[in-house]
């Protein structure tokens, strides 16, 4: 008897990867490992350039959130010249960054996440995507959609070049200001983009939890992972994506660490197996316990649920009345329901929409004061945001003429990458019974990775390449009874 | 479905960004769903590989690949995509030249490996793993791609119709040229999808461009405040702007930040690095060999400036260890 | 391979080197030798291409600073080959591999010499690796 599963590659998510799903003797799951194959370098080709030239470069690393590399990268130049970006700068910076996680946010909602929804878990593969998605809920609502994502990148667009590649950013500044009359046409897409972020969240809660059959869905078992949390949060420990100490909160919900950055490598480690190109983070001090969840576990998850599970509330009035809603919905908190990660998703875009509204309402926006020139190199930086998909650090060492010695990077899709593999093998458990396996079920499994946006072009800074995703199905014996591949 | 032409878009090894810049066509991208069929598109469509291989020899009208091509996987679905397929459009700076990760062609694939899975300071390697193409796990057999030594451009693996560089390419540029393809309006085969322009002919700083340009000292973009309407050559800031093509609308000039080459070299330039060196030693005012010597060091990063998008097609990228 | 004499490749400068010599006899002495009007006729683009026509070395003769028929080719020519050497270095070749000589012989008796050298230098290298394909 032999049998086998195979997806490939796995889509929508941005970059490629592989599940190989084992089946005892029984036919049921025994083991489920989701890989990543692929490698790209940047942390030593970046070796001998120029550090200020890193923000340009790591960008690169990924084109779906190259906003975040720039952000991470800069603050981490800062560092090296210990230097702080002026008040008019900062300004600048995080309007970027809010307009770049309302854009990313929503076209993970929409494009990615929101055909499993919206058209349907078990949908004609054929009519699950965005154009399926827009037929759906009226071509009205998917013209908004698109609209937002522009305004919003507009604004990215002014301030860093080229959204896909944005190239802004120098330390202790912004090479370019903000005039009064771009102000105004911000303020204009930053109060719209309030009003559509409240929109958004309506029509989730219309569409999806409305729907018994999504609710529990959300709610079930398959869907749900007991590890540690980890997010950026400011002084009164509320979200914030740009900057202030990580916090990471056991399953229970207590506080575990709270850290500068700076001090990462105490509590972060990453752990190297044979089997996946990427390598595993875990709470460093715990040990690496494997890929468990619950007691004894030293996986923690980072991203939009991840953050708010961290933080005590949201920075800002909106947002704070959804994150309320959310988990009385959700039965308290933390939560760990994996497909409730969605929904944290669309509550924090309306923080950075709020967020957006408050910058392009200050009048220091627009002054000519945007860059700090006092730069003293001091060799060493570390700059950590959180981008649209978890924690981002960028660590650099270079000598005394300011060229890099030294690259540590950890992105989101790596600290994700050990609770991916658990959460797929719990849902893998949960919907596959045997090798005769209906694409639509197949697709829930891969519902099991896509709440994380795993970015694989992120993860995968490391060595030139890609990632097919494909699922195999094996048999006890370890023959491949089917590779899964779509119908 | 019939009539329409059928359009695959691919990644090799990718960012996702060229992927994004398609999705910039903002409303546009209805017109273009309207216009053509996409029959595949991994980042936003749930098609798998087995898709393609059910198509007939050339049934595909248009491919089009970003990215580069580091493994065999990339390579064979690069070579699939050609097979189905009429043309293939090279879209982006890494599919046209190699792009930023080309630069990993600096390095070797073992050096990459030491530092990621050994010496990085988050490392905890008790076991000493290294990946593996193949492993076994709790008895499981798993296997992962093996890569190659270097990084490659997609016409040295398959053959090119046209080229569409930039990173990513513009939105303008893009639908251009998928309604080249629609409406039958193609120019000679191996034509790059651009203006035929140097970028400083474009830019809107060229009034302050002098006619000679001596660099008798080299500031790095963070030492000074660069004027926002001035030449950076002028302000003595390295930009490619005279070797390089023009077409991205000067989005790094706008937000005054010099040209680093994402279109690659002007037309009939193989190697855009070799070609900038000489346009650069010309500016550099220099008589003797101290001078010389004292001035290139203050670049800091000659082959990052020169190579930033484009390692790969380097004729040295043949020749490196 | 490590015994093979190195493929070293010369331009010269013919206002400065050899132009009382006669060609055919220097040509026969030196292999890869290629008389031009000017180093700084000389792009990198001609050096990457001895290089990727195999040569395992590349050596250009100019004239003495200051002496160029042409006001400054031969500092031109210099610039360049400095800058190449950075990049040489980026892709893990040696920049000994590239070399330029700024000097005067009419007789071109140092040509083979020089090339000798160069040839010594290059040799103790080994041949240009080229890289496994994928």
């Amino acid at each position: 008897m032999t049998q086998n599963i195979t997806i490939n590659p796995i889509t929508r998510l941005e970059g490629h990867g592989k599940i190989e799903i084992f089946l005892d003797s029984k036919g049921e799951v025994e083991d489920a490992y989701w890989q990543v194959v692929e490698l790209r370098g940047f942390e030593r080709f970046c070796i001998g350039r120029p550090v200020e030239e890193l923000p340009r470069i790591t960008p690169n690393i990924c084109g779906v959130c190259p906003s975040p590399h720039n952000m991470a990268s800069t603050k981490a130049v800062d560092d090296v010249y210990s230097v702080e970006p002026t008040p008019a700068a900062k300004l600048v910076r995080q309007l970027h960054y809010n307009a770049f996680y309302v854009e990313d946010h929503y076209i993970h909602f929409f494009f990615l996440s929101a055909p499993d929804f919206v058209v349907g878990p078990d949908a004609d593969p054929a009519e699950r995507n965005i154009l399926g998605v827009i037929s759906k809920v009226g071509l009205e609502i998917g013209k908004k959609v698109i609209d937002t994502r522009k305004r919003c990148r507009d604004i990215i667009r002014l301030i860093g070049s080229k959204p896909p590649h944005p190239e802004g950013g120098l330390p202790g500044g912004v090479p370019r200001g903000i005039t009064e009359e771009e102000r105004k046409w911000i303020k204009q897409t930053a109060d719209d983009t309030v009003e559509f972020a409240q929109f958004a969240l309506k029509l989730f809660k219309d569409v999806v939890l409305a729907n018994k059959k999504y609710l529990d869905l959300i709610l079930s078992d398959a869907y749900k992972l007991n590890v540690y949390d980890m997010g950026l949060v400011d002084a009164n420990n509320k979200v914030n994506f740009y900057e202030g100490k990580l916090r990471v909160v056991d399953p229970q919900g207590n506080q575990y660490a709270l850290f500068d950055p700076r001090d990462y490598t105490g509590y972060i480690g990453e752990w190297v197996e044979p089997w996946t190109y990427i390598r595993l983070t875990h709470l460093r001090k715990l040990g690496w316990n494997g890929l468990i969840e619950g007691d004894k576990t030293s996986l923690y998850r980072v991203g939009p649920l991840a953050r708010l599970n961290a933080a005590d509330g949201m920075a800002t009035p909106l947002a704070q009345k959804e994150y309320e809603e959310m988990y009385n919905t959700l039965g308290g908190k933390p939560s760990h329901h994996t497909l409730a990660f969605h929904w944290a998703r669309l509550i924090e875009a309306l923080q950075a929409a709020e967020d957006m509204q408050q910058i392009a309402n200050n009048p220091l926006l627009t002054s000519k004061d945007i860059r700090n020139m006092n730069l003293r190199l001091k060799k060493v930086g570390i700059g950590c945001v959180e981008a649209a998909r978890g924690t981002l650090i960028h660590h650099y060492e270079t000598n005394d003429r300011g060229l890099v010695t030294k690259v540590n990077l950890i992105v989101a899709t790596q600290h994700n990458a050990a609770p991916i593999c658990v959460s797929v093998k719990k849902a893998a458990k949960g919907f596959v019974k045997g090798p005769e396996v209906k694409e639509g079920l197949l697709n829930m499994v891969e519902m099991a990775f896509r709440p994380y946006d795993p970015c694989l072009a992120c993860a995968t800074h490391i060595l030139p390449g890609e990632i097919p995703l494909a699922i195999h199905i094996r048999d006890k014996d370890r023959n491949i009874i089917r590779t899964l591949t779509k119908p | 479905m019939a009539g329409k032409p059928m359009v695959a878009i691919c990644w090799l090894g990718s960012c996702g960004g060229c992927d994004e810049a398609v999705v910039d066509l903002n409303e546009a991208i209805l017109d273009v769903a309207n216009a053509v069929d996409i029959i595949f598109w991994p980042v936003a469509m749930d098609f798998k590989y087995h898709h393609l291989e059910a198509k007939r020899d050339g049934e595909i009208a248009l491919s089009i690949i970003n990215g580069h091509v580091r493994n065999s996987e990339q390579e064979e679905v690069a070579k699939l995509l050609r097979k189905k397929s009429q043309l293939v459009l090279a879209f982006g700076a890494c599919a046209c030249f190699g792009g930023t990760p080309g630069m990993a062609n600096f390095r070797t694939k073992q050096d990459v490996f030491n530092w990621v899975y050994r010496e990085a300071p988050t490392v905890v390697n008790p076991k000493r793993n290294y990946p593996q193409p193949k492993s076994k796990v709790n008895g499981k057999e798993l296997s992962l791609p093996e890569f190659y030594e270097k990084v490659y451009a997609l016409n040295q693996i398959i053959d090119v119709d046209y080229y569409l560089p930039g990173c990513p390419p513009p939105p303008d540029l893009t639908a251009n040229a998928i309604y080249a393809v629609v409406e039958g309006r193609l120019p000679p085969k191996g034509t790059t999808l651009a203006p035929d322009k140097a970028l400083c002919d474009t830019c809107n700083r060229n009034a302050t461009k002098p006619s000679r340009i001596s660099l008798s000292d080299i500031k790095r973009i963070h030492e000074v405040e660069a004027s926002p309407d001035t030449c950076f050559l002028a302000q003595g800031i390295l930009c490619l702007g005279p070797a390089v093509r023009s077409g991205c609308g000067e989005a790094c000039m706008n937000i005054n930040i010099p040209c680093r080459g994402c279109f690659g070299p002007v037309q009939g330039v193989e190697d855009a690095g070799a070609k900038f060196i000489s346009a650069l030693a010309a500016m550099l005012e220099a008589e003797n060999d101290k001078d010389i010597r004292q001035l290139i060091e203050k670049i800091g990063d000659v082959p990052g400036y020169l190579y930033r998008f484009s390692a790969p097609v380097s004729a040295l990228s043949q020749k490196q260890v | 391979m490590s015994n093979s004499e190195p493929k070293i490749v010369c331009f010269s400068c013919k206002f400065g080197w050899g132009y009382l010599g006669s060609e055919a006899a220097l040509s026969s002495q030196v292999k890869n030798w290629i008389p031009i009007i000017c180093s700084g006729k000389i792009d990198a683009q001609y050096i990457l291409d001895a290089f990727r026509q195999g040569a395992d070395g590349v050596l250009v003769l100019g004239c003495p600073e200051g002496d160029c028929h042409f006001q400054d080719g031969n500092v031109e020519s210099k610039k360049r080959i400095y800058l190449l050497q950075k990049v040489l270095e980026a892709y893990g070749i040696e920049p000994e591999r590239v070399r330029i000589e700024l000097s005067l012989d009419p007789e071109g008796k140092k040509i083979p010499e020089l090339v000798k050298k160069m040839s010594g230098t290059v040799k103790k290298l080994g041949p240009m690796k080229v890289l496994a394909s994928r």
